[in-house]
């Protein structure tokens, strides 16, 4: 579904992942995992075309899209939830769904939202409240809602546990689950390892804008210490 | 009575003020750029809406080709003059929009003459009696012209997808890119919109004065640039209000302070007012 091959991206002179190969297959959950500053956000940032891409190549569906604008990324299927949420703050909740589902046509809008808000019903008890004033919790669920009316095949999500209520966090997981069992392919950036392993059917460690280690969450899962211990080579 | 005919008279330059940083107000959300050339726009639209109407007797004809031509004429200014320093600090396009206003000043004066022009035969101006108060047709004009037009960007702005998607690049353009907004085409239609309300006022000035000149832009420039602080820089709603207000304060303070503060000191005056109590503009977000 995915395929990174040596992929190098930064801002300018800096560079923050220094040739980054992996494969993410069709309809999995892969976690991308390790401390700040690992090049996790640069690494799905550049999958969504925002930030530059220095070197490699990155393929989708088996098309070539490195030089592929944003907005016709996210046409080919690929959609964010990204780091902050960055939610259009000034926006209802029914807007910013409807601006997820922008490159859709808008038959598919009515169809779309209905599955979102299936998925977290507490969006449609706010639907026209602005999203700035929505609690974190229902701000992840709107970032994540948002990315899904774009109908992706690959979602990528940044730091979904961050600064929420564990309570919170198991709603968006239990949400990560039921849309893998819909057949979308999820890219995981977090640092609650723990939190991404029990999903994940593989995992990438980056430390400095390089895989320390690759391989099947199961086996993470199975020896919690390999994982920790590339972790503290990071941190 | 005086009373409502100075209110009256306030709404109708608070109509004409609010078409004009419309337009701004759109550019600066957008772009973050003071859009001082604007008003070389409102003027070329005055000089259109003249020499249209002069050479086929309708003022509706000579308004249906200076709006998209002025609309036209923003989009390619956009492209030309602010795309290409899009990445450097903002007042660097600020110097570019200030002396492209300037040259659009000299080039009038080239090309129309020094002494403006009028309509051979003005239209709109029977008088209309509103509630005992005398207003020329072509004011009244002003003032419903100002409420569709402001009204039909309101309900584009709030109630359409193209709306929806351009409210969302003021506030996240990256992210609104990543969900499928062509930026590009965004940023022409703001332009195009901002530049077609701004020849709409210059036509209508143009009728009010029976004169268009060279630097009729110079002070609708600056005081739409008020305008938008006091609206709260980049705020639709803000600037509307901010607009109306101005040309009420305007139009009473001409009778009550116009022996001592110029009709047009009296706009900065308010400015300087509004701002040591809302450093923010009236309705800007702290």
């Amino acid at each position: 579904m995915l395929k990174l091959e040596n992929l190098k991206c930064g801002y300018g002179a800096f560079t923050a992942v220094h040739g980054l190969s992996l494969e993410i297959p069709q309809g999995e959950i892969f976690a991308l995992v390790g401390a700040n500053g690992a090049g996790k956000t640069s690494t799905i940032m550049t999958i969504a075309g925002q930030v530059e891409l220095q070197g490699g190549s990155i393929s989708f569906d088996g098309r070539d899209i490195s030089n592929l604008p944003a907005r016709e990324r996210v046409t080919a299927g690929i959609a964010l939830a990204p780091e902050g949420r960055r939610l259009f703050a000034d926006m209802s909740v029914e807007e910013n769904l409807t601006m997820g589902g922008y490159s859709r046509p808008r038959a598919a809008e009515a169809e779309m939202r209905e599955m979102v808000l299936a998925t977290f019903p507490r969006l449609k008890e706010r639907i026209h409240q602005r999203s700035g004033s929505l609690s974190g919790g229902e701000q992840q669920m709107l970032a994540i809602g948002r990315a899904l009316m774009a109908d992706p095949k690959l979602l990528m999500i940044d730091e979904v546990s961050l600064g929420l209520m564990p309570k919170i966090v198991d709603v968006c997981y239990d949400a990560i689950q039921q849309l893998k069992k819909r057949g979308i392919t999820i890219l995981l950036v977090e640092q609650n390892t723990q939190r991404a392993l029990a999903v994940a059917d593989q995992v990438c460690v980056l430390e400095s804008g390089r895989s320390v280690w690759m391989g099947s969450a199961a086996d993470a899962r199975e020896d919690p210490k390999l994982i920790e211990a590339y972790l503290g080579l990071a941190g | 009575m005086l009373a409502f005919e100075l209110l009256l008279q306030g709404l109708v330059q608070g109509s004409i003020y609010a078409l004009i940083a419309v337009g701004l107000t759109l550019v600066y959300g957008l772009l973050r750029i003071l859009h001082v050339a604007h008003a070389g726009l409102f003027t070329l639209g005055g000089y259109i809406g003249v020499l249209v109407t002069n050479a086929t007797g309708s003022l509706a004809l000579a308004l249906l080709i200076a709006m998209p031509a002025m609309g036209l004429f923003g989009i390619a200014i956009y492209r030309t003059c602010y795309q290409p320093l899009l990445g450097r600090p903002p007042y660097v396009a600020l110097i570019a929009s200030i002396g492209l206003f300037i040259m659009m000043e000299e080039l009038f004066r080239l090309i129309f003459g020094p002494y403006g022009l009028s309509y051979v035969a003005p239209p709109l101006q029977d008088p209309v009696g509103i509630l005992g108060v005398n207003l020329k047709q072509a004011e009244l004009a002003a003032m419903v012209g100002a409420v569709v037009l402001i009204g039909g960007l309101a309900f584009l702005a709030g109630r359409t997808r193209i709306g929806t998607a351009s409210r969302a690049t003021v506030t996240d353009p990256k992210m609104a890119e990543a969900f499928g907004v062509n930026i590009a085409r965004i940023r022409d239609i703001n332009f195009f919109v901002g530049s077609a309300l701004a020849a709409s006022a210059g036509v209508i000035v143009a009728l009010l004065n029976n004169l268009v000149e060279p630097t009729m832009g110079s002070v609708p420039s600056y005081k739409a640039l008020a305008i938008i602080v006091l609206g709260g820089l980049g705020d639709l709603r803000g600037t509307l209000i901010a607009a109306l207000a101005l040309g009420v304060i305007e139009s009473f303070g001409t009778i009550y302070l116009g022996s001592f503060l110029d009709r047009d000191a009296i706009a900065f005056a308010f400015l300087i007012a509004v701002l040591m109590i809302r450093p923010q503009g009236l309705f800007g977000k702290a």
